[in-house]
């Protein structure tokens, strides 16, 4: 029996090596191993016919030979696994430039909302609160508390849809007349943002659009100077078009701010030294801004002589417009996935 | 409006030592921004004054002809193809060198000796607009070559010299200057300029007007609110001619067309002084008793009509204010004269007006009436009751300078009631440095608000400023005011940037923004749809034809162009309006808009916070479309969609069949309620097949609209998980054959209340066929078994799954499928 044992090992090991796949493998273990006839499961059953001293070291032997044996057998297994994925750089080869049938659909937010939730991040990062206000706005909040009372001729300026039979109403013009809003309904010190979609009564063509979105901002507390505000807007101004950009502004009449500027920024394509983005000039119109007027403050309850602030506006089409390079703003309401799938 | 640089210094004597490039800057960057520099005589480089001293036929071309040119230091043949050559004729001459816009159209093109039509050309005979004086010489005709027969200037004389076009001219942005009066004429934009370069500025002096007598005129101001200053003069002995050279160059530098002596007289001080000035032919008034004229400043009658100078008429309204005679309107006030007073070859005797009317009455009267003059211009800003009298004295002095027969011959009337809003203003050294952020020196404030014209004392570090009357009448009343002359002067560019100091208080979340936006990201970049955007107007057609009741709609009182005058109740129908857009170029259309909606009927926002009356609500809406070419039962797909969205934003959402319809074109068969929380936020259909035609959309559409505004309050954050169970689920399946009616959402409830080992049921096939008879469905469910305390028996899932299958047998008739 103890010959019979170690005659089994080198059995083995000569059956294993003359194996080339995993079916013969496992015939070869079968033969062996296999519950019913196999070779060691036989010796293993006449293990029973030993007793005593006999019986123990036999057992032992048994199962040395065992472990050897199995150890044997994984090994090949693994050198038979290794040699199956040896061609498999041309058996299992595929085009990898040949994409997903079907494609994988893949949808756009609008370019407006992504810009626009770019900047709320970014004044929110600041502390500012996001505000919403009335689309269809009464006259009040959009002129009359902003400084510019009946018959001011600013309003002549923006071109106003009214609302039939309620003469106090309008689309709103501008966001903001959730300036007082925000004043009267948070208190001060505020600061705020407020992006929304506007309305000009005017005929729409490549350049002009009844429908468009504003982002306004302000801030109100005591302490507010002219340098608060223009640092605020350069920090928009980089975060918009990178460290560099630099800012300038112009005196502009807004009649809800005093002193009221136009910013411009270096544009981000020429850096400055002009090209067909920013028409030559080197520089981007892109906001409107200025120190809150005190009319403006009183309308929203808050005491002029206490409190003072900044407020800015900038038009996010032109934002997208430039950024972009698109040459026509009414591709924004247009609905055409052409467009929309690209951003 | 146009700035004339040579206009300029008239006033402003040092005003050479100031590069054009600098004034323009210098203006944009603390006044006005200045859109063009335009250097006169830029075209004129090598263009002279030539004679045509004969002119023939080309040989070989009918239109042309060969002329001989005298310019001065030789004599040269020419080719010209002008319409109105001819012998003796003085001509714009483009010798070579010359740059010229051919027909006055593209680029400047250089000339070059060239041979037409086989005969040498050394030059052009120009066309005004071919060397940019088009908008001086109106051409008659396409093929006319400009006739300078009139110009006193020897042969050779440089065309820009002949001409006077030497000028500089500034485009400035005025629409943006309605709270500067002043800056309405050239003396205005001197003193700005004078102001920021540090150069001195003359004083606009002008004569007293000579006592007159010799006619008797009567002025009466009838309506003193619309008018605060009524000031006139009468002159004989006025010769109606061309004005002088100098005054045409003026005017047309500036962009005015020379008339004759009398209208250049008044243009020529509007442009000036920023005075609108105004004249009447005397003979043409009604005569008084004493063979006088009369002139009153009174309201029109309702329904008056009157014809202005260029020949319209207009029926005026009780509102407006008219000068008149004593029959009739003479002239709408300050907003244009009338054909029937205006000054001819033939006027000898005029009246000279010069008025502050209110700002107010004048843009109401020039909306009303569509006329925008530059006197209405100006006149709406609010003008300076002092500039009045300056203005009538210098046309006045202008008169008697050119026409040296002409004599006052009335006194000076000055009627109205005005005053001058001087201050002063009190403002504190403290005030303007803390409002700017900058110590801005005391000596320097006082420097920048003398040169604008502000009268400054100083005591004990607070600032008593008088304002100008120019800047008096509503731009300069407040302290920040006088901060923004300030700043503008001082620099903006020299201002330090500070970030602003505040508490780190955290803001108030924005609840239903940071919906709409979860919204937007997980439709756009989960759900594969595209976001869009449409009007928030509507076509009437299109709700009529979709059953919408228009008295349910806000409308607009001026639509653009009136086809889209209701303001959008849902969402729905600019989405489909967009689907049709796109579906002929794509087979999958998938669309989603968030935006507000409008309810008539529905209160919203205060109209003044504090006060009762609202505004209509405005609710934030979702909406959302699905088509797929091929696709028959969109509703599926896009209620995955919206299922898969409820899920990430924490939202139980059933659909629920309902007996009524939000929308008339609705699916009836395919249309549910979507409720959460037992509340009803949207709803879900198709889009009836008969209205595809109407939408122009060839496939089923599937659409959605949901309130954000009430699915706000019944979003929750995930609060709680199921701890994982320790021992193994059991699935069984069940198929089961019901009625075609029977909703799953009930079966599903049902199998799961049978017992609480049931933890999950979830449906995997449907079929409806002819196996399994008409008006019947078959279902067929995973049903999971599940304790949390041990190891199911196979017993004991068994007899719970039998309890689940009688009770469906009974409750629902269903029949079970082998």
């Amino acid at each position: 029996m103890n010959v019979e044992i170690k005659n089994l090992k080198h059995k083995f090991q000569q059956a294993i090596d003359e194996v080339n796949d995993f079916i013969k493998l496992e015939e070869v273990y079968q033969l062996f191993f296999g519950r019913k006839s196999g070779e060691l499961t036989e010796i293993m059953k006449n293990l029973k016919e030993l007793s005593g001293e006999a019986r123990k070291e036999m057992g032992k032997l048994i199962n040395e030979v065992k472990t050897e044996l199995e150890d044997i057998y994984s090994k090949k297994k693994v050198a038979l696994q290794a040699e199956s994925w040896k061609n498999i750089a041309t058996t299992e080869a595929i085009d990898v430039t040949q994409p997903k049938i079907p494609a994988t659909e893949v949808g756009h937010m609008h370019p407006i909302t992504q810009i626009q939730q770019q900047i709320e991040q970014f004044f929110i990062s600041m502390g500012f609160m996001i505000v919403d206000g009335p689309e269809l706005e009464s006259d009040y909040y959009n002129f009359t508390a902003l400084n510019m009372p009946p018959d001011h001729p600013a309003r002549d300026m923006q071109d106003t849809f009214y609302i039939k039979g309620h003469g106090d109403w309008v689309m709103r013009t501008q966001t903001s007349p959730v300036q007082v809003r925000a004043m009267q309904d948070y208190g001060v010190p505020l600061r705020m943002l407020v992006p929304g979609r506007v309305f000009r009564n005017e005929a729409t063509d490549a350049r002009h659009e009844h429908t468009f979105y504003q982002v306004e901002g302000m801030v109100v507390d005591r302490n507010i100077t002219f340098g608060d505000m223009k640092g605020t807007l350069e920090a928009l101004a980089k975060h918009l078009y990178g460290e560099e950009t630099k800012m300038r502004l112009r005196p502009k009449l807004y009649p809800f701010v005093e002193p009221g500027v136009n910013g411009e920024v270096t544009c981000y394509l020429c850096k400055g030294d002009g090209c067909r983005v920013c028409k030559q000039t080197g520089w981007l119109e892109i906001f409107g801004a200025g120190m809150v007027h005190p009319e403006v403050l009183k309308a929203g309850g808050v005491d002029p002589e206490e409190f003072g602030g900044f407020a800015f506006g900038l038009g996010l089409n032109r934002l997208v417009m430039l950024k972009y390079g698109i040459e026509d703003i009414r591709h924004f309401m247009s609905g055409d996935m052409r467009f929309l799938g690209q951003f | 409006m146009y700035i004339s640089k040579q206009w300029l210094k008239q006033f402003i004597p040092e005003l050479e030592t100031i590069t054009d490039e600098d004034i323009a800057r210098s203006l944009t960057m603390k006044t006005v921004e200045v859109e063009g520099v335009e250097k006169q005589g830029e075209f004129l480089h090598n263009v002279v004054v030539g004679q045509v001293l004969s002119c023939e036929k080309h040989p070989d071309a009918d239109k042309l002809k060969l002329c001989r040119v005298d310019i001065g230091t030789e004599t040269v043949q020419i080719v010209c193809g002008g319409s109105n050559v001819r012998e003796g004729m003085k001509v714009a001459l483009g010798k070579i060198g010359a740059k010229v816009r051919w027909h006055g159209e593209g680029e400047l093109v250089e000339l070059v000796k060239a041979k037409i039509r086989g005969v040498e050309s050394y030059g052009m005979i120009c066309a005004a607009d071919e060397i940019g004086l088009g908008d001086i010489f109106l051409k008659q005709d396409e093929a006319e070559i400009l006739d300078l027969s009139y110009i006193e200037a020897p042969v050779g004389t440089p065309l820009a010299d002949a001409l006077g076009q030497n000028d500089v001219i500034f485009d400035i942005d005025n629409k943006s200057l309605s709270n500067r009066p002043d800056l309405f004429g050239q003396y205005g934009i001197a003193r700005e300029v004078a102001a920021i370069h540090k150069l001195d500025l003359k004083p606009y002096e002008v004569p007293t007007i000579p006592k007159g007598k010799g006619l008797d005129l009567s002025v009466s101001l009838e309506a003193p609110e619309a008018c605060l200053r009524y000031m006139a003069v009468a002159i004989d002995g006025v010769e109606v001619k061309d004005s002088p050279v100098w005054m045409q160059e003026r005017l047309r530098a500036v962009g005015i067309r020379p008339i004759n002596t009398i209208v250049d007289i008044t243009n020529y001080v509007m442009m000036e002084l920023g005075q609108p000035m105004h004249a009447f032919d005397v003979a043409q008034l009604a005569r008084n008793k004493k063979q006088g004229a009369s002139v009153l400043v009174r309201r029109a009658v309702e329904g008056e009509t009157f014809v202005t100078l260029d020949e319209k008429e207009h029926v005026l309204s009780s509102e407006m204010l008219v000068i008149a005679d004593q029959e009739k309107p003479i002239a709408i006030a300050g907003v244009m004269g009338g054909k029937n007073s205006e000054i001819s070859d033939t006027t000898k005797t005029i009246i000279f007006e010069s008025a502050t009317f209110d700002a107010k009455s004048i843009r109401q009267t020039s909306t009303a009436l569509g006329i925008r003059t530059d006197s209405s211009t100006r006149f709406e800003k609010s003008q300076d009751p002092i500039k009045a009298e300056v203005g009538l004295k210098r046309a006045v002095e202008l008169t008697l300078e050119l026409c040296p027969n002409a004599t006052v011959v009335s006194s000076v009337f000055d009627e109205g009631v005005w005053q001058v809003a001087h201050g002063p203003l009190q403002v504190s050294l403290k005030f303007i440095q803390e409002k700017i952020g900058v110590e801005i020196p005391r000596a320097e404030i006082l420097d920048i608000l003398t040169r604008l014209g502000f009268d400054v004392k100083e005591k004990q570090d607070v600032f008593t400023i008088t304002i100008p009357s120019w800047r008096a009448t509503k731009d300069i009343s407040i302290p920040e005011d006088v901060v923004e002359e300030i700043i503008r002067m001082y620099g903006y560019e020299q201002v330090p940037s500070t970030m602003p100091v505040a508490s780190l208080t955290p803001p108030p979340k924005n609840a239903l923004r940071a919906l709409e936006h979860r919204v937007r990201e997980l439709l756009a970049y989960e759900g594969s749809f595209t976001e869009v955007y449409s009007y928030s107007f509507n076509a009437p057609e299109l709700l009529n034809g979709v059953g919408e009741n228009l008295d349910d709609y806000l409308e607009l009182e001026n639509p653009i162009a009136k086809d889209r005058p209701f303001i959008r109740r849902r969402l729905v129908y600019g989405l489909l309006e967009h689907v049709e857009k796109n579906v002929h170029r794509f087979d999958t259309v998938k669309m989603f808009e968030v935006g507000k909606v409008f309810s008539k009927h529905e209160p919203g926002d205060a109209v003044i916070n504090g006060e009762p009356e609202r505004l209509p609500k405005q609710d934030t809406l979702l909406g959302a479309v699905y088509a797929k070419k091929g696709d028959d039962l969109p509703f599926a797909e896009l209620l995955s969609v919206f299922e898969q969205l409820c899920e990430r934003l924490g939202v139980s959402a059933q659909t629920q069949k309902s007996p009524v319809f939000e929308i008339a074109i609705a699916h009836p068969g395919r249309y549910a309620d979507i409720v959460v929380s037992g509340t009803v936020v949207g709803y879900i259909t198709e889009l009836h097949p008969a209205q595809q035609e109407r939408f122009g959309i060839p496939y089923r559409v599937a659409l959605l609209e949901i309130n954000l505004n009430d699915l706000l309050s019944l979003v929750q954050e995930k609060e709680q998980y199921e701890p994982l169970s320790l021992y193994p689920a059991v699935e069984r399946d069940i198929a089961i054959v019901v009625e075609r009616s029977t909703e799953h959402a009930t079966l599903q409830q049902a199998i799961q209340e049978v017992n609480p080992l049931i933890v999950a049921v979830e449906l995997f096939d449907v079929y409806q066929g002819d196996t399994v008879g008409e008006g019947k469905k078959s279902m067929a469910y995973h049903v999971v078994y599940q304790s949390k305390e041990k190891t199911l028996e196979a017993g004991e899932v068994e007899k719970v799954h039998r309890e689940v299958i009688s009770m469906l047998e009974k409750k629902f008739g269903a029949e079970m499928r082998k």
